[in-house]
């Protein structure tokens, strides 16, 4: 004989289930964000007959391209190393800005009249535009790859001493507690019992900006602050597409491999 | 009997910030130098503040502490430098998770150590000597190179006493030290920490929340109420009635 099942209890039966109603906020919510896109559809003129339109000189651009002229891969790798040096020198010099924001501006480390103004310093600079910048530094300190590493470091800055901030302020507090109950002072404090702790973030933080900075820096040139982006320009101005093909390529190839290197080393630390 | 009280508190409060009720109020308070003392109490009746208190962790708004015979300087450089024989070991471990056993050990002498060189690592024969012997006391030279995030709850709390006793300490602090552990490893630890406090002459005091391994492992049982010591008195003398009257109603599943 199988076991009797028990009837639900008295209560359970009575209540009727909720209805599916959806809330006035929810309603209000859907229809603003209808009427924003509708809104800026209507400003920009988007038009998908226009899109079909192009169709044609877009595929003639792109039958320009071929074939690629490699007559000027030399060129245009020691350009697209040149950007990879800025992004590597960028990264560098905001990773040693971040360590001294990022400790100030961790609210578990810093006394709130330090971290507080650091913190809106922080967004300060992360809300500066790249390009801005770029064109910033340019006139200070002229063409060149020199303002183009300036202006990754600064902006960088901004995003990785608040990445970093935020790894100091998940750290578990009990280490630094430890630390200091055995006598050790600041400066050990922070180097053992909170750097250890948040060192892969550190790393997983800065490897991520890096592939950001690497892709940033393609642009800079456009403005006169070194690298590929200068051949960019020059080409597509010229008309030179079969150049611009071959500047695609390399420039795709080194990102896309330097975005695996990095996720392959992102994913090991531990 | 040349040797100061370890502990003497006088007319001592301690508030958390932004709370109305002391969390400690204890007016007089002394522990004799080599000492084995067993606090005791309910949860919130101030058994975790009195120890950060006596640690140095925390500041009484008034009063004095005095340990190991001299008063605790309110701050700075002195501060620092009297906290280094006053080893505590943690409720939870408080171990650096990614750091290796040597290194947790080792930093137990960071107090020691210099000021610039130990930022790189280096420290001194003396220090590294103090801390593989440290190692060695709580039987743990096997995982030497270890990442403490790779051990047992009884081996990372080995870990901790390691770094307490590297420290050389006079006066051992521990907090709740068996409450995660299970019940083989809670003999072997109180073991552990018995013998090395006697071994150093070396005053122990330490929470705990089973009155039956306070009568078994101190001489002296401290039951705490509400912030202020309730009762005080060798550990032979602690009774049922008596333990019911500590922890209130739910006495009778403390017992």
């Amino acid at each position: 004989m199988p076991p009797e099942v028990a009837p639900p209890p008295a209560a359970a039966r009575r209540v009727p289930p909720p209805a599916d109603r959806r809330s006035v906020t929810a309603w209000l919510g859907s229809f603003l964000a209808l009427a924003l896109v509708v809104w800026a559809w209507h400003g920009t003129e988007f038009e998908p007959s226009q899109l079909a339109a192009s169709l044609p000189r877009l595929a003639e651009f792109f039958g320009r391209m071929l074939p690629p002229d490699w007559s000027v891969a030399r060129t245009v790798m020691v350009g697209t190393l040149e950007t990879l040096q800025i992004a590597i020198l960028g990264t560098f010099l905001a990773v040693l800005a971040s360590l001294v924001l990022g400790l100030m501006a961790a609210s578990n480390l810093s006394p709130a009249w330090l971290h507080q103004p650091t913190k809106w310093l922080l967004g300060l600079l992360r809300g500066i535009p790249l390009l801005l910048l770029a064109l910033i530094a340019v006139a200070a300190f002229g063409l060149g790859p020199l303002p183009g590493v300036l202006t990754i470091a600064i902006h960088a800055t901004g995003m990785l001493g608040k990445f970093y901030a935020e790894a100091f302020e998940n750290a578990d507090p009990a280490p630094l507690e430890a630390l200091a109950s055995v006598g050790a002072s600041w400066a050990q404090r922070i180097r053992f019992a909170a750097l250890t702790q948040v060192a892969p973030d550190l790393v997983r933080d800065t490897l991520f900006r890096f592939e950001l900075n690497l892709r940033e820096s393609l642009v800079l040139g456009l403005v006169g602050a070194g690298g590929i982006g200068f051949y960019i320009q020059l080409y597509i101005r010229a008309f030179q597409y079969d150049k611009v093909a071959t500047l695609t390529l390399v420039v795709l190839l080194m990102v896309v491999a330097i975005e695996q290197l990095s996720v392959w080393l992102r994913r090991r630390l531990r | 009997m040349a040797l100061p009280p370890a502990v003497a508190l006088s007319d001592v409060v301690l508030r958390y910030p932004g709370q109305p009720q002391p969390a400690l109020r204890i007016e007089r308070w002394q522990v004799a130098a080599g000492e084995r003392v067993a606090v005791l109490g309910p949860s919130g009746s101030g058994k975790t503040s009195l120890l950060r208190l006596l640690n140095g962790s925390l500041q009484p708004e008034q009063g004095s502490v005095a340990l190991l015979g001299a008063p605790l300087p309110a701050r700075g450089r002195a501060r620092r430098l009297a906290r280094r024989r006053i080893g505590m070991v943690f409720q939870n471990f408080a171990l650096i998770e990614r750091a290796t056993v040597w290194q947790n050990v080792l930093y137990g002498r960071l107090g020691h150590a210099h000021p610039w060189w130990s930022l790189l690592g280096r420290f001194s024969e003396a220090d590294r000597q103090l801390a593989y012997d440290a190692i060695g006391e709580v039987g743990l030279l096997a995982k030497l190179q270890a990442r403490v995030d790779s051990l047992s709850g009884g081996q990372r709390q080995r870990v901790a006493v390691a770094r307490v006793l590297a420290q050389e300490p006079a006066l051992i602090l521990a907090d709740e030290p068996v409450n995660n552990l299970d019940p083989k490893l809670v003999l072997e630890i109180l073991d552990l920490l018995v013998a090395a406090s006697s071994r150093r002459g070396a005053t122990l005091i330490m929470s705990l929340h089973q009155p039956e391994l306070a009568r078994a492992y101190a001489a002296r049982i401290v039951a705490l109420a509400g912030g202020s010591v309730a009762w005080d008195a060798p550990a032979g003398q602690l009774t049922a009635p008596l333990l019911a009257r500590i922890y209130g109603e739910s006495g009778a599943d403390a017992a």
